[in-house]
């Protein structure tokens, strides 16, 4: 029979298996490389182990999640909370950078967009151990804010709430910048001489048209930011204090000192939950729609 | 874009670079996927061997070495390795040097370390008395300290205004403080001040310093838990004062004499790093030549000259003094070369149960705020 065989409109002959054969590689690697390791943590998550060495074993311990929530709660509180902190911070001084570039930024542009990448191929701890010299006690930002009456004597900079937000705030910037300077990049110069036309001033017209067009933007850095700044401990560690701790700090304990691996599975577990409830929400506020 | 690589020729070039990627992979594979190439393998801490020593130590034995410097934490160190060596696997390295507790458990609980090889031994007899028969290693037939410090505590005199000659003393620091994030040195220096036994430790014994410790957290009095990245702040000012071990501040001290070290009066730490022979290493008798050759007092004084820890190698200091120079100066520094006085003030943190071990770092983690 003919009819086995399909043709395409050009009269070649088309493998039914051809699209299974183009998603293989892609869902091989989320398999392998996503689902088969999310299964893992999963396992893990639910498992106790006999002894502190002993290899953990699966018995649905769902004890583990219980400890989650009632021993980390603030760890999970301060950890949502500064990367929030982070992302609104970021966002209020990466919207006028990116701004300025695209629409101001002329021949300078690469320049310009090359300005704000460069620092970040720095290590990122030596990034962030430098904002610890820069915060320092005996530093110049200390003495200048005590200067101007903004610091006490005693008061400081370094290991307080304030330095673990400066530090995640600056170590995620690009990744509000970029976005956003695409998304503005993007927008037709005409649209905003067809506002001036209208009569539409300055204020308004980037009220009405640019931030509208550039939402996008403002969406993929948001989540570009919140999202690694609220699994970090790397500025916790070194910016903050005891009192200044995130989840990311709770799980290298609980992995690498105290070898609980079924109570750091829980904790991550908990922690993807929640930032999946937390995108969801946001993609519903904000819509995802005009991503591409 | 009709020009340009069409899909079937990029689909057909991406299969051949991932074919030669993997097969570049399967090649190294070949050569030992651990990185072996018939060389000892090494691991130790950073900026812990003086720069000639391996090229000397080929030239005498023959032996080739691979030194890498990736141990810079013992959990991180045990939780990397633990998969391997728990299904008996190698883990690339034939030689490592971890602290007393970490040797105690790769040694007696969980049978992971291997015996030197005597025969091997010819320098063993150099080892000081005192660190024959540590209750980790009675008998040192696993392990051979790589050197020796004193946990104690740095302060920088121009932030304090004052000396700090006690653990209350430092408390009561005006300026920022910290301690280790290490459990036994911050707890084992605090339960010396309570009058505690760290030579037989417990969490029984330890709930007076726990309690301390916790009190000061809250307060403010203890503001942050550091490793060893405390000797800059220091240095800088950024710390008043801070628990410390003695090497560290060894070397910071000469270049700042405003940062100083003193082990409380109430008693400080001492502590070595073990080099141990991991199971499953290839060359456990090219391994005990290599520690073996840093119990020569010509080499140890050499190594000790550049890490200015204390070595656990006797005739050190004379040979310091003929190397003259700064070397020799190291001999007058009683935190390289201890008085039988300070030796008197420290004990060595004794080996906790493990129910102990667990009940005690959760406890310190929760105070860290992890």
């Amino acid at each position: 029979m003919s009819g086995s065989v399909e043709r395409d409109a050009q009269g070649r002959r088309r493998a039914r298996w051809t699209p299974w054969l183009l998603l293989a590689p892609g869902v091989l690697w989320l398999f392998w490389f996503f689902y088969l390791p999310l299964y893992s943590l999963l396992r893990m998550s639910l498992s106790t182990k006999p002894s502190r060495f002993a290899v953990p074993e699966f018995s649905w311990a769902w004890s583990n999640y219980q400890q989650a929530f009632s021993d980390y709660g603030s760890q999970f509180t301060r950890s949502f909370t500064y990367a929030l902190a982070a992302t609104l911070l970021a966002l209020l001084i990466a919207y006028p950078v990116a701004y300025v570039i695209a629409f101001r930024g002329g021949r300078y542009r690469n320049i310009l967009l090359g300005l704000v990448v460069v620092p970040f191929f720095t290590n990122f701890l030596i990034r962030t151990l430098a904002w610890k010299t820069i915060l320092g006690d005996q530093g110049g930002v200390v003495s200048l804010l005590r200067t101007v009456g903004l610091l006490d004597a005693n008061e400081v900079l370094l290991r307080t709430p304030i330095a673990v937000i400066g530090g995640l705030t600056y170590n995620f910037l690009p990744f509000m910048v970029l976005p956003i300077y695409v998304s503005l990049e993007k927008i037709d110069p005409k649209l905003l001489d067809a506002a001036r036309d209208l009569y539409s001033n300055t204020w308004r017209g980037f009220r009405k048209v640019v931030l509208p067009l550039s939402l996008p933007g403002v969406f993929a850095g948001s989540l570009l930011v919140f999202i690694p700044a609220a699994g970090d401990f790397v500025n916790a560690y070194y910016l903050g204090n005891a009192k200044t701790t995130m989840i990311g700090n709770v799980v290298q304990d609980q992995f690498l000192v105290q070898n609980n691996y079924p109570v750091a599975a829980a904790l991550s577990f908990v922690f993807i939950a929640i930032v999946m409830v937390i995108v969801a929400v946001y993609s519903r506020l904000l819509g995802t729609e005009d991503l591409t | 874009m009709t020009d340009g690589v069409s899909r079937r020729r990029f689909l057909a070039g991406a299969v051949a670079l991932g074919a030669g990627v993997g097969a570049a992979a399967l090649l190294a594979g070949c050569g030992g996927a651990d990185g072996s190439d018939g060389s000892l393998q090494v691991s130790n801490w950073t900026s812990y061997i003086d720069p000639g020593a391996v090229r000397r130590f080929e030239r005498d034995t023959g032996i080739r070495v691979t030194y890498t410097e990736d141990i810079n934490d013992n959990n991180e160190w045990f939780a990397k390795n633990r998969a391997v060596l728990a299904r008996r696997g190698w883990i690339g390295r034939d030689s490592v040097v971890l602290d007393d507790w970490i040797a105690n458990r790769l040694i007696n609980r969980l049978d992971w370390a291997v015996p030197m090889r005597a025969d091997r031994l010819t320098n063993r007899a150099n080892l000081l008395a005192e660190l024959a028969d540590p209750p980790h290693d009675p008998g040192r037939r696993y392990s051979l300290p790589w050197q020796v410090g004193l946990t104690g505590i740095a302060y920088n005199r121009s932030i304090t205004g004052r000396d700090v000659r006690t653990v209350d003393e430092f408390l009561a620091v005006d300026g920022t403080t910290a301690v280790l994030t290490e459990m036994r040195d911050t707890v084992g220096l605090v339960m010396r001040a309570s009058g505690a036994d760290v030579t037989r430790p417990s969490a029984a014994a330890a709930e007076p310093a726990f309690e301390t410790l916790e009190r000061a957290v809250a307060d403010g009095r203890i503001d942050a838990f550091t490793g060893n990245d405390y000797v800059n702040d220091l240095a800088t000012g950024n710390l008043a004062a801070a628990f410390a071990w003695s090497g560290d501040v060894a070397q910071i001290t000469r270049d700042n004499p405003d940062v100083r070290f003193v082990v409380p009066e109430s008693g400080g730490l001492i502590w070595s790093d073990n080099h141990l022979i991991p199971r499953g290493a290839r060359r456990p008798g090219a391994a005990t030549e290599w520690i073996d050759w840093f119990y020569d007092p010509v080499n140890a004084a050499r190594l000790t000259a550049y890490v200015q820890y204390i070595s656990p190698v006797q005739g050190v200091a004379d040979e310091l003094a003929r190397l003259g120079g700064p070397a020799a100066r190291l001999v007058d520094d009683p935190l390289v070369v201890p008085t039988p006085d300070l030796l008197a003030e420290v004990a060595a943190f004794g080996i906790l149960t493990e129910d102990d071990a667990d009940t005690m770092d959760a406890r310190f983690a929760a105070l860290t705020g992890a």
